[in-house]
């Protein structure tokens, strides 16, 4: 969670933004896309950004590259200003959406494309057009255009080329989005696989959370133009720092409580029953005993348990999910809650509608919420 | 599964052959019936005339314009060769003619290379508009078909005679003395037909570039490539058939261009066109007339054919 302003550890940052804005203009109006995004990206980590659709995603990803210039703030590449740097004189390559490849070029002349731009010896390029070819598994389909390959296929050329040229960083802009559900699971680990063979940083687009989940050293979240929280996988999902990124990642509970004593990064909640828990802090927060916050438990956190229950609810339904079910409690005060059960299999309690059980948070499934 | 399932579904309906068999033959139908106006539009307005025009060149002269129904080869001899009229008996090759021939070739291929040259940047320049103006832009380009073509050529004339706009201006400023002759010359042909015949190479090179995706280009710089390496490896070779289409677009026209040459090349400086008007009119050689119209349209077919096969080869041997 220290990394959230992204200060930490510059040294070994691949990618080093600071204070980045952009501004679109409409005729007189104006629209900020980027607002003040501060994010360090360390070498040979695989990064993720995560957002829903419009929250400016593409936008930081496109400054990186080059392809806009921003309006406020730095982009710093291995150390160096790229400010007024063309994409063709940035260390990074951009793997697009729909995959751009180009349409009058063979497989092979695609993926050596950047090689021969760089004016790499023709012994050069067809070396490394060839190791990129079987990196990809795609030697057989050298010879075709893209137009006769399938998706799948163009998403893997698309990949090839943009890593011939050895780049110190690939952005790739949802490049999973037009796969379905089957190849997409096998390009997941395909990417997770040819990123930890090349050792080169990875920025990675998507609004999949469980695609950021799986694949990533480290998430960013974003929302309407900046970084709301950043961090691991199990960090942003255990930990979130906020109302919109505890809700964008994963299913969760909202319980409005108030603070009974605060003890560093911790603090005393009270829960619905009138019982107290310890609960963590996000970072930068840090309020006074007596005042309301709001607290996420995630699902799978809380239990039914017999003794020693955190608060109490009443059953208004349980729904069935194959490996868990999902009961739905009714609190004290009108407040709702969800908890996971596990299905084991023997002995699953029923519980009928109406009925009184107790819950039990685990240890440390707490979050106080900064907003 | 239930992608098998379907699949499994349409191959269980062998049977379902026979019915699309009497559907096609029925499709077919009307498939003649209603490009039955287009084949008679073909038959009589194309097809008759040429008919016509073949018919002509192979008979006799008559003497105050017309034919007379006698089959001769003379037009045809005479689109090539020349009777000395003292010595019947020598032959030359007829030089008048042929270099009608050579200047209305090589004036129309300059003009679509000025076309080409002169259309890629203006179509790059109204593709990359932002869409509300490109529309205002194309319309622009466009205006001068609105207006008569002797007009637009007599405007070329008032810029370029010797007391017109150009000149006056140079002498002006004194950067020269007296009159550059460009009235009554292939140059001034050569620009009057670049101007009437350049939005018929912008219209073809602009509809390809509107079809050309952005991100190509951005894909194309993201890997090193300079301004000038995407514009040569990645736009020309995608834009290439609108330069195809508007290169065909402007050759044709060209090379049977008559109003231009007549008001801007004077009466020497002809092109077959005028060669052809000169034959039905005051020559009274109408097989001869009909003759070069002939050999005209076999030009515009052999150039044609040879284009699109150098072309034609060379896309396969790209994309093969
Ligand atoms: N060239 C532009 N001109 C004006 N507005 C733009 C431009 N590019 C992006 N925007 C706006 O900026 C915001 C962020 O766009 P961006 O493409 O970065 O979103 P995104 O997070 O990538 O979304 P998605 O997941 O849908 O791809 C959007 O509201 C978009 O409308
Ligand atoms: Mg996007």
């Amino acid at each position: 969670m220290a990394d959230t302003t992204g200060r930490a550890a510059s040294a070994t940052n691949e990618i080093e933004i600071k204070r980045l804005s952009k501004v679109f203009w409409q005729g007189d109006a104006a629209f900020r896309a980027l607002d003040e995004v501060t994010i360090g990206i360390r070498s040979g980590e695989f990064f993720t950004l995560l957002g829903p659709s419009g929250c400016g995603k593409t936008t930081l990803l496109r400054l990186i590259a080059g392809f806009e210039q921003p309006s406020a703030g730095e982009v710093i590449i291995n150390g160096r200003q790229v400010a007024g740097l063309g994409p063709n004189a940035r260390p990074v390559n951009t793997v697009f959406q729909n995959y751009a490849l180009f349409p009058h070029m063979t497989v092979a002349d695609n993926i050596g494309f950047g090689l021969r731009m760089l004016g790499k010896s023709a012994a050069v390029v067809r070396e490394t057009t060839g190791r990129m070819l079987e990196l990809v598994r795609m030697e057989a389909m050298a010879a075709r255009k893209p137009s006769e390959i399938s998706g799948g296929q163009q998403q893997r050329v698309a990949l090839a080329r943009a890593l011939a040229p050895q780049p110190r960083v690939l952005l790739l802009d949802e490049p999973l989005s037009a796969l379905d559900l089957k190849l997409r699971k096998e390009m997941q680990s395909e990417l997770k696989r040819l990123q930890t063979e090349t050792g080169i940083t990875f920025v990675f687009v998507t609004h999949d959370q469980h695609e950021a989940l799986t694949m990533s050293d480290r998430i960013a979240v974003m929302s309407g133009g900046r970084i709301l929280q950043s961090g691991s996988p199990a960090d942003i999902y255990n930990h979130p720092a906020e109302r919109f990124v505890a809700d964008f990642i994963g299913d969760t509970n909202f319980l409005d409580v108030e603070i009974v004593a605060v003890n560093g990064r911790a603090a005393d909640v009270r829960l619905p029953g009138g019982g107290t828990r310890r609960a963590s802090l996000p970072e930068g927060l840090s309020p006074s005993a007596g005042t309301n916050v709001t607290i996420v438990i995630r699902p799978e956190h809380a239990s039914i348990t017999d003794e020693a229950a955190d608060f109490e609810g009443t059953v208004e339904d349980a729904v069935f999910f194959g490996t868990d079910t999902h009961v739905h409690l009714r609190l004290p005060g009108e407040s709702r809650f969800t908890l996971r059960r596990q299905n084991t299999g023997a002995g699953a309690v029923a519980l009928p509608e109406g009925s009184r059980v107790g819950v039990r948070v685990a240890e440390g499934g707490i979050q106080v919420l900064r907003n | 599964m239930a992608v098998t399932q379907h699949i499994a579904g349409q191959g269980a309906q062998p049977d379902a052959a026979e019915p699309p068999l009497a559907a096609e033959r029925e499709r077919n139908f009307w498939k003649w019936l209603l490009s039955l106006p287009a084949l008679l539009i073909l038959i009589f307005a194309a097809s008759g005339p040429l008919l016509i025009v073949v018919v002509y060149s192979i008979l006799t002269p008559a003497e105050y314009g017309g034919v007379v129904w006698e089959i001769s080869g003379r037009a045809w001899f005479q689109v090539f060769f020349r009777r000395d009229i003292f010595d019947p008996d020598e032959v030359t090759l007829n030089w008048s003619h042929l270099s009608v021939f050579w200047r209305s070739v090589s004036l129309a291929f300059q003009t679509t290379v000025i076309c080409a040259i002169l259309g890629f940047p203006t179509a790059w320049f109204i593709s990359t508009r932002p869409p509300g103006q490109r529309e205002i832009w194309l319309l622009l380009i466009t205006i001068p078909f609105w207006t008569n073509l002797v007009i637009r050529t007599f405007a070329i004339q008032e810029v370029i005679r010797n007391q017109g706009v150009v000149n006056s201006l140079l002498m002006n400023l004194n950067i020269i003395h007296s009159p550059i002759q460009m009235m009554y010359t292939d140059f001034a042909i050569l620009i009057g037909m670049a101007y009437v015949f350049l939005p018929l190479m912008v219209l073809p090179v602009f509809a390809a570039m509107d079809k050309l995706d952005v991100r190509l280009l951005e894909a194309g710089y993201d890997l090193y490539a300079s301004r000038w390496e995407v514009l040569r490896r990645i736009v020309f070779p995608l834009v290439r058939p609108g330069f195809i289409a508007g290169s065909i677009l402007v050759f044709i026209p060209s090379i049977g261009s008559y109003v231009t040459p007549r008001l801007l090349g004077g009466g020497r400086n002809m092109m077959l066109s005028n060669l052809i008007e000169l034959q039905f009119g005051q020559g009274r050689n109408w097989p001869l007339g009909a003759a070069l119209a002939l050999a005209l349209l076999v030009i515009v077919l052999v150039a044609l054919v040879f284009y699109l096969r150098t072309i034609g080869g060379d896309e396969e041997k790209r994309h093969g």
